[in-house]
């Protein structure tokens, strides 16, 4: 799974530690997520995507 | 509490169990090294709770649940090794000479290497426990690494 967590993020001047303690886990995942190390729970993927107003499929693309 | 005091807790509870189990041996008392693990839980359990600065979100607990999944896989299949071995020694017949003669008064016909000892079963108990804290470490370092726990970001 690819994200554009990172982009959103830049866009909204936000650091990994803001939007971590926005949607309620720790800066570590954060950066996994973004590095494609973890892939978020459905729950967590439209925290992120209900943070930034945006559909989730607008951060979160499926590749085979 | 912060999390480095946490773990320095941990630290001298782990000690403080050292010493006591060194003086259960020294003295045989079971009981008391058996207590005070639990003893020792108890505490480790409540102080996790007043950890404020220690988040768990999903990653660290599917870290967790992956070790833990993993090990019981592997620990199972020593532990019955272990267990099957006991156990067939606990029913083993005992064999009886070629000329069967009734047994004298006092003569065992068991003979003692037919019976594991205690002191045999320790070991391996002992062994048994080394091998699922091993596991475990060694499942929760790579299931760490393998979702990112100590990727340094530019950040």
């Amino acid at each position: 799974m690819k994200n554009k967590i990172k982009v959103f993020r830049a866009i909204g001047g936000l650091r990994q530690e803001d939007l971590a303690n926005e949607v309620g886990v720790s800066r570590q995942t954060i950066v996994a997520i973004e590095t494609g190390k973890y892939d978020p729970s459905l729950d967590l993927a439209f925290k992120i995507a209900h943070y930034f107003n945006v559909p989730i499929e607008k951060i979160f693309t499926y590749e085979t | 509490m912060k999390k480095n005091s946490f773990y320095l807790l941990i630290g001298c509870i782990a000690v403080a169990l050292l010493v006591i189990f060194w003086y259960s041996i020294e003295n045989s008392v079971h009981f008391f090294t058996e207590s005070a693990f639990i003893i020792g839980v108890v505490i480790i359990y409540f102080a996790r709770r007043r950890v404020t600065d220690l988040v768990e979100d999903e990653r660290s607990a599917k870290i967790t649940e992956k070790a833990a999944l993993r090990t019981l896989q592997v620990f199972w299949v020593l532990f019955a090794v272990f267990s099957i071995g006991t156990v067939t020694s606990l029913f083993r017949i005992p064999k009886f000479p070629e000329v069967f003669r009734p047994p004298r008064p006092g003569e065992l016909l068991i003979s003692s290497g037919d019976i594991p000892s205690p002191k045999i079963i320790g070991y391996l108990s002992l062994g048994l426990l080394c091998a699922m804290i091993f596991l475990y470490v060694g499942f929760r370092l790579y299931y760490a690494r393998k979702y990112g726990e100590w990727i340094i970001d530019e950040e």
